[in-house]
């Protein structure tokens, strides 16, 4: 017998990873985002930028299920986050890739080590995933410090490092908040490319920054955050999405 | 910054150490009160006094004895001489002083509870021609049992204490999850459940207290044997084996498990608190 989808898997299945329509979010007693109406595709990347405190960042918790929505709909990954359980909202968090502004490792283990660690939460083992993080390594140029505690990294190896880490696990979908703050013009437009190169294998892209000029770095689709309310700048052309409801 | 983290878990280390050999050596020292107060509940339970009513003078001792030579429940009779009496006494009267004794001195084999040991001793005499009464140690419900209460207070004694120890060691495992508070917040980024980072911190703690209760516990066991070869005039290694049952060795057994199961929960708890905090902003 075969079990029928639910609209939000549907969703899922026409490359709409995340759908978010009427959505209120904050913390505690303050409100932060107002009526959010936002959409993000398989291959696609949105760059999301606005001011310090526009509520980036409170964004970026909301789509990485750290925030419960308050009001409206959120659909993450065929997930409905609002009324998803403990166990199903920890499977939606595994398929997504999160690049923090001030990324958390485990500060005594090596770089290689700490991006590899998503593979080890899914039960692989070193000979298995060893090759696959060299690649990554190499890939977003940390090849001399991959075996450096992470400690001992620069700020932008830092980022590099949570980069490569979000990637390990070929994730659905990338989150990347400010990922070149505190990095040279020059670093922080290869950054965003490195991450808009992962369209390529299918993955969805998000990027928040307060950097307008990242925009024309990638094909992307530009949203603006601003006091709490995001409004399209220029959108890609993309395929007619079928109703939510 | 490497070492010092190094040594905090050190210090962890030798913190369940400690409790564990606390627990333990308590355990022990349980063990040792329950062994004492049973071989002189043995003792004391095993032993009665026979006074010998007719036939008077040596000749009613003589017969008496001659019939408790044949009664089963006897291992050895002996009549109270004056010197014992008055040792009995604790020189309160010379041995020069005391009367003619009928007293006989009866080392009984262990009976069941619902045998009337007296009741057949004077039968036996009886049948000797002999007519005598037992006096017996008294029982729990004529005031005494000392030794009885004082197993159950060494018992749950020890008990209590393994408990407090094992609070210890959970708190202590607490701390080591706080050191691990990177960790759990790093695998709740990367979507493990809140069971997945506690189980991992958890079997962490765990292990780390079951080598510390291993090595508690062992010295534990050091310790108390040193303790006995001090304690016990003229005891050689040998004899000092001989005489360890296998149920006293069960608190050096138990540290390691004990400590292990309390240092596991106390780090899953933490753990799992940490995570939910980790996981949820607003």
């Amino acid at each position: 017998m075969v079990r029928a989808n639910t609209p939000e898997q549907d969703l899922f299945e026409r490359g709409i990873l995340a759908r978010l329509s009427g959505v209120d979010a904050g913390y505690k007693t303050a409100t932060v985002l107002f009526g959010i109406e936002f959409e993000a595709r398989t291959g696609e990347v949105a760059l999301i930028t606005g001011p310090a405190a526009a509520g980036k960042t409170t964004f970026m918790h909301l789509l990485r299920l750290a925030l419960q929505p308050r009001s409206g709909r959120c659909v993450i990954l065929g997930t409905e986050v609002g009324k998803a359980s403990a166990r199903a909202r920890a499977n939606v968090k595994k398929r997504i890739g999160y690049v923090a502004e001030n990324p958390t490792f485990i500060e005594n283990w090596t770089a290689f080590d700490n991006i590899a660690m998503p593979l080890r939460l899914a039960g692989q083992k070193p000979r298995d995933y060893a090759d696959d993080v060299r690649e990554l390594v190499e890939f977003v140029g940390l090849t001399d410090a991959a075996d450096l505690t992470v400690e001992k990294l620069s700020g932008a190896e830092r980022h590099r490092a949570a980069i490569a880490r979000a990637l390990a696990a070929k994730p659905a979908l990338i989150l990347a908040d400010d990922p070149t703050a505190g990095m040279s013009p020059g670093d922080g437009r290869r950054i965003v490319r490195l991450l808009a190169e992962m369209r390529r294998v299918g993955a969805g892209v998000i990027i928040a920054s307060q950097d307008e000029t990242l925009a024309d770095c990638a094909p992307l689709n530009h949203w603006r955050m601003e006091r709490g309310r995001l409004s399209p700048i220029s959108q890609k052309a993309s395929e007619e999405v079928e109703a939510f409801e | 910054m490497r070492n010092a983290l190094t040594g905090v878990e050190r210090a962890m280390f030798w913190t369940l150490a400690f409790a564990a050999f606390a627990a333990a050596a308590a355990g022990l020292a349980a063990r040792g009160v329950d062994r004492v107060a049973a071989s002189y509940e043995a003792a004391r339970s095993n032993y009665a006094i026979v006074r010998v009513l007719a036939p008077e003078g040596p000749a009613g001792i003589a017969a008496a004895e001659v019939a408790l030579a044949q009664a089963i429940q006897v291992t050895s009779a002996a009549p109270m001489t004056a010197g014992r009496a008055a040792a009995l006494l604790g020189g309160e009267v010379r041995a020069e002083d005391m009367p003619a004794l009928r007293l006989i001195e009866v080392e009984l084999t262990a009976a069941p509870a619902h045998v009337d040991v007296s009741g057949d001793l004077v039968a036996a005499l009886a049948q000797g021609g002999v007519t005598a009464e037992v006096l017996e140690a008294p029982d729990d419900s004529s005031g005494a049992g000392l030794a009885t209460r004082v197993r159950n207070a060494a018992f749950w004694g020890a008990i209590a204490f393994a408990l407090v120890m094992g609070i210890i060691v959970s708190l202590a495992a607490r701390g080591l999850a706080a050191r691990r508070r990177e960790m759990v917040t790093v695998m709740c980024d990367l979507g493990a459940t809140q069971g997945e980072t506690a189980g991992r911190i958890a079997d962490e703690a765990a292990v780390m207290g079951l080598y510390a209760g291993l090595i508690g516990g062992v010295l534990a066991g050091v310790a108390g044997f040193a303790v006995l070869m001090l304690a016990i005039p003229g005891v050689n290694l040998d004899a000092l084996i001989g005489m360890i049952l296998p149920v006293d060795l069960t608190p050096i057994a138990a540290a390691p498990l004990g400590a292990a199961i309390a240092a596991g929960a106390g780090a899953r708890a933490a753990a799992s608190y940490f995570h939910a905090q980790a996981a949820r902003l607003g």
